[in-house]
């Protein structure tokens, strides 16, 4: 089909001075399959768009060049302006003759916006329509885990009409409330009886993810279960595993065989600690108790909130002196600078160290040495128990789960959200989330905002049963592609997977709903069996041959 | 019972009122975009890359990611230069007055051309393109430096707007909104230096604040002295300015990890610039922070201790006077430059705001939640808190904030689902 | 063919393409013999487009992509990294100034760096002198 090509100059309302239009327009005039040629002041407002829009249709265009300001938020507004022209929103190239031209340099700047302009032109006659069409979604979630968070989130997408799955490795849902719930007081039980009783959700314990197909909206998931493999559709999952608490015991390594030679009932977690204290009148009192805290660990929070909380509930119940051994104090969460205050006024000890203590044992005391900033000496606390500190692990099916989810995992082993900064609960490949403390998150504050991040997040998507999707934008020519399977190693979305073409070979196809289209499978193939609309390889050297 | 309208007010356009909004546009609600500035984005707009050879996860690049997002939605309804002046009705059902007070230039018309900076007779100039990361780029008219504001005739930017989007006289409109939910997102305003007086601020001009800092390299892309435009050889960082003190007792969240990466970045640039921070508890928590002392604590001069005060020396170099903690003894130490890293406080017209809302204050100042469960909802149904405008945070928590208020939102409007059960001590 | 001194440069829609905008709103000078391709991902550069800017008598071609770490879609800056290597390999090979094809990482909020690193690119490639015809 012949290109009609419709050349639009916006001139800014005549500012950019620098950029003769009138000869602009000449040089485009005589450009193969250049239809039209207008120049306007205003494009960015309506009646200059309504204007574009009836060249399109009277002149019978079936591309569009637009040479004005930059396309960051001027071309999804144009895209819509060609489609309402009854144009494909994809038949729109763009040049950027202001900010990248007019604007950066002094003087003419004419021969260099004549070729911006041509380049786009260029472009435009490889320009390929794309749809966009609705396809259905599974209205159902798959959240791996078995605690706090995980049953939160079942109930909360349950009740917005979502069929769930709740996978739980070990026999029984909760077991890492019952370690919250005791720092923070949630009756984890209650929720877990909520969830498997509610309707919508299904709770397999000792259930394992096996693998993983397909994309958002659409993902084919082998669940194992004491021996058998079901297949499940889900339209999203939520990674809600959790993590593992250890106590620190070697904080120094010279020591740490001393130690370990104490133990018994000397050195606590905070769990034991909570336990004791809820039964006051048995056993002796320990008239002296130290916090170790911060020094094996420094990035999470919950070992200093739950230290400041149970110190505190230490000097209440049991009127012991408590001493608090760290390295700082670690107060950015809600609420924390307040409860640390309360600690120091109630008489609780802080002693920072540039060091973690030495922890020896005499005569069935356990002695704690350290330098102490403050002071600028060294001292040593004899104490009756020693709340050991909690180290946050990631739970040791992370990993494994991770590469079944094609996702990645951080320096320190949990899961690492999209490029940390864009979205707190996302993961890299759509569709898959993450939530709580498998992704590092450790204070209650945070998880709950996680909880209700993820709600929404996947409401967004699946509430409706449908989602718009381009159809096509990165496609792989079956006839061309070797099954070398590069591209499927290397997308970093899991977009791309081995299907079966009716010729009978499987050859890879890229996933409309999972594809992010960065074109990294594009540049890779080494058969370059990978089209991407818009930013082929035809396209772009069509632009580089339109330069000089 | 359903709520009477799905449409949601935001208050606030920085990063976490867009996140709000974006995840409800997202849910195929109308939300209504309200900002008291022309420009929407909020502090973190301004914010600059720290990166050294690699990304230091600041997250600053993010912010005119989302802005732009939020701005180009089909589903979220702009309303710039405008606040919320009353509120009637219930949670489920409220009828909402915004008041819109349009400044000079129309950002509906608006084309950025420039042409009215170039005819503008005063030097300053009194119409100019606003700061490089304003979403909408509409242009200024700063009215103290106007001939026209002062009583004189000038019409000249008007004359010479192409679009007509330069009228000097523009009435105040009210515009009413029915909406079944109201998410605010107002944000902070950092702590004025001066309430530490004896740090110098105002007093001294290589005295600023984290957020001078932040614009100066957004800016210039390198750290140069306002007095002498060279780079300087000594900069000290002092922490907890107006943060776990008797007048903020809370930790602003941000600041230890911004005077790092600052500090990473000066190094980097300049490797022989000496760098000093000083603090009381070095905030390290959250991915990655531990891992930026481990890499600078060599390079970079950790001491304990909060400096009393800041004085200038012969040498015209500024003096620091502060309680070296480690050596027990009150120190005093040069620098070229000192940046006081100023917390996140309370907005000063926040007070106002939870009058016409009707919300409770906490006794930080901020916006008070209503339950300590881990709901945003405030002392109002039907009205939720998100962002720094409820307590501090950085710019990934703030992201997740809003979107559970979003999300919280979402379950008032659909009339489903509760909160966990459960609530704790903190 | 003419050897116009053009900087062909392939710069990546969430950090080069924006700081160059933004570059152009304060109105910081760079180089007039930039043109800018935009793509999605740096990763989306191939070394045949490299090539093929050479061949048209580009002085420079440079890639700019995210800072390391913080690419959007993972590794495709430090694959960006990669084929510029290999392309400057196969220039050296065709008697072409390996340091002609260059690759920059920064973030979309810094001008400073997007007009530091271009003006770098044409003084570096008028001191490597005008590119032999080499077809």
């Amino acid at each position: 089909m012949e290109v009609r090509a419709g050349v639009f100059l916006c001139n800014c309302g005549g500012a950019l001075k620098n950029i003769d239009f009138d000869a602009v327009a000449s040089e485009m005039a005589g450009i193969p399959g250049v239809a039209s040629v207008h120049v306007s002041s205003d494009l960015c407002l309506a009646p200059a768009r309504d204007r574009m829009i009836s060249c399109i249709r009277e002149e019978n265009l079936n591309r569009v060049v637009v040479a004005a300001c930059s396309p960051e938020l001027t071309e999804y507004p144009l895209r819509r302006t060609v489609q309402s022209a009854g144009l494909n929103g994809h038949m729109l190239s763009m040049a950027n003759i202001r900010e990248q031209c007019s604007w950066a340099h002094e003087g003419d700047v004419t021969g260099k916006a004549v070729e911006l302009v041509k380049m786009a032109i260029s472009r435009a006659r490889l320009l390929q329509p794309v749809e966009e069409v609705e396809v259905g979604v599974e209205r159902s979630v798959l959240v791996v885990g078995g605690g706090f968070a995980a049953v939160n989130v079942g109930l909360l997408l349950a009740a917005a009409g979502l069929r769930i799955t709740l996978v739980e490795s070990t026999g029984t849902s909760g077991s890492d409330g019952q370690e919250l719930g005791s720092i923070h007081g949630f009756d984890i039980g209650s929720l877990v009886t909520a969830a498997e009783r509610d309707q919508n959700i299904e709770v397999l314990t000792s259930a394992r993810v096996v693998t993983v197909e397909g994309a958002i909206g659409d993902f084919t998931v082998t669940i194992s279960r004491e021996g058998k493999n079901m297949a499940r559709k889900y339209g999203a999952i939520v990674l809600a595993t959790g993590s593992r608490i250890e106590l620190a015991l070697a904080t120094d390594s010279d020591s740490s065989a001393e130690y370990q030679g104490i133990g018994g009932t000397n050195v606590v977690s905070q769990d034991q600690l909570v336990e004791r204290l809820s039964r006051p009148a048995s056993g002796v009192k320990p008239a002296t108790l130290a916090f170790m805290v911060d020094f094996a660990d420094e990035s999470t929070r919950f070992s200093t909130l739950a230290t400041l909380g149970n110190a505190l509930a230490v000097r209440k119940v049991w009127d012991s002196e408590v001493y608090v051994f760290c390295r700082d104090v670690k107060v950015d969460s809600q609420g924390a600078e307040r409860l640390y205050r309360e600690a120091r006024d109630r008489g609780v000890v802080f002693v920072k160290c540039p060091a973690a203590p030495r922890i020896t044992s005499d005569n069935g005391r356990v002695m704690v040495e350290a330098k102490d900033v403050l002071l600028g000496e060294d001292i040593t606390v004899a104490c009756d128990l020693l709340v050991a500190e909690a180290v946050l692990y990631p739970d040791p099916a992370t990993a494994a789960l991770g590469s079944v989810l094609g996702v990645r995992l951080d320096e320190k082993g949990f899961y690492q959200e999209n490029n940390v900064h864009l979205y707190p609960v996302a993961s890299e490949r759509k569709g898959v989330f993450f939530v709580g403390t498998c992704r590092g998150q450790s204070d209650v504050g945070r998880v709950m905002n996680d909880i209700s991040s993820v709600v929404i997040n996947i409401k967004d998507l699946l509430s409706s049963g449908k989602i718009m999707v381009e159809s096509e934008r990165v496609k792989v020519d079956s006839e061309k592609c070797v099954a070398c399977l590069t591209c499927i190693r290397v997308c970093p979305h899991a977009a791309i997977e081995l299907r079966g073409t009716e010729g009978g070979k499987e050859k890879a196809v890229v996933s409309d709903l999972g594809c992010h289209a960065c074109g990294i499978c594009v540049a890779i193939c080494p058969a370059k069996a990978i089209e991407f609309q818009d930013y082929r390889d035809d396209q772009i050297l069509a632009q580089i041959e339109a330069v000089g | 019972m359903k709520s009477a309208s799905r449409d949601v007010l935001v208050i606030g356009s920085g990063i976490s009122g867009i996140s709000s909004a974006l995840e409800l546009a997202k849910a195929g609600i109308t939300v209504h975009l309200v900002e008291k500035e022309v420009a929407v984005g909020g502090h973190s707009a301004s914010f600059c890359c720290k990166a050294t050879d690699v990304c230091v996860r600041c997250s600053a690049c993010v912010v005119p990611e989302k802005i732009r997002e939020a701005v180009l939605h089909p589903e979220i309804r702009l309303h710039t230069s405008s606040t919320v002046r009353k509120l009637a009705g219930k949670g489920g059902d409220f009828r909402v007055e915004i008041v819109h007070q349009p400044g000079p230039v129309d950002p509906e018309k608006c084309i950025a051309c420039g042409l009215c900076t170039e005819v503008c007779p005063v030097d300053p100039k009194a119409i100019h393109a606003p700061p490089v990361e304003a979403t909408p780029f509409t242009y200024v008219l700063d009215q103290g430096l106007c001939l026209r504001f002062k009583g004189e005739k000038c019409v000249l930017c008007r004359e010479s707007c192409p679009t007509t989007a330069v009228e000097f006289e523009r009435k105040a409109k009210a515009v009413e909104l029915s909406v079944g939910a109201i998410i605010v997102a107002t944000g902070f305003d950092v702590v004025d230096a001066r309430e530490r007086g004896s740090l110098g601020y105002g007093r001294y001009p290589n005295v600023m604040t984290g957020l001078d800092l932040e614009r100066l390299f957004a800016r210039e892309g390198r750290l140069i002295l306002p007095c002498n435009g060279q780079p300087p050889r000594s900069v000290a960082f002092i922490q907890c300015v107006g943060s776990r003190d008797r007048r903020h007792g809370y930790c602003s969240h941000v600041c230890c990890k911004y005077a790092m990466k600052f500090g990473g970045l000066l190094k980097y640039q300049n490797p022989d610039t000496q760098v000093t921070i000083f603090y009381i508890d070095l905030q390290t928590a959250g991915k990655g922070f531990a891992r930026f002392y481990e890499e600078y604590k060599d390079s970079i001069r950790f001491v304990r201790g909060v400096p009393v005060e800041i004085s200038e020396a012969a040498s015209g170099e500024l003096e620091v006077k502060f309680e070296d903690i480690s050596l027990t003894r009150v120190s005093r130490d040069r620098f070229d430059l000192v940046v006081l890293s100023v917390g996140i406080a309370p907005r000063k017209d926040a007070w106002d705001l939870a009058k016409v809302l009707g919300i409770n204050m906490a006794d930080d100042g901020f916006f008070a939640a209503a339950e300590s469960n881990g709901s945003n909802e405030a002392s109002v149904k039907g009205i939720f808190l998100a962002g720094t405008c409820q307590g501090p945070r950085d710019i990934p928590d703030a992201v997740d904030h809003g979107m559970a208020a979003a999300s919280e939102v979402l379950q008032l409007l659909d009339r489903v689902g509760a909160r966990p059960a459960g609530s704790w001590g903190y | 063919m003419s050897m116009k001194g053009t900087i062909v440069a392939f710069c990546c829609q969430h950090s080069g393409y924006p700081a160059a905008d933004l570059a152009g709103k304060l109105g910081l000078g760079s180089p007039e013999a930039l043109r800018i391709i935009r793509v999605p991902c740096a990763g989306r550069v191939d070394v045949i487009h490299m090539l093929r800017a050479f061949e048209k008598g580009a002085s420079a071609v440079a890639v700019l992509g995210c800072e390391e770490g913080a690419c959007h879609h993972i590794t495709g800056n430090t694959r960006a990294k990669e084929r510029v290597e290999q392309c400057s390999m196969l220039l050296k090979e065709i008697g072409i100034d390996g340091r002609r094809v260059v690759m920059f990482r920064l973030s979309p909020n810094a001008p400073r760096k997007f007009v530091d690193v271009t003006n770098e690119i044409e003084m570096a490639a008028e001191s490597q002198g005008r590119q032999d015809d080499n077809r």
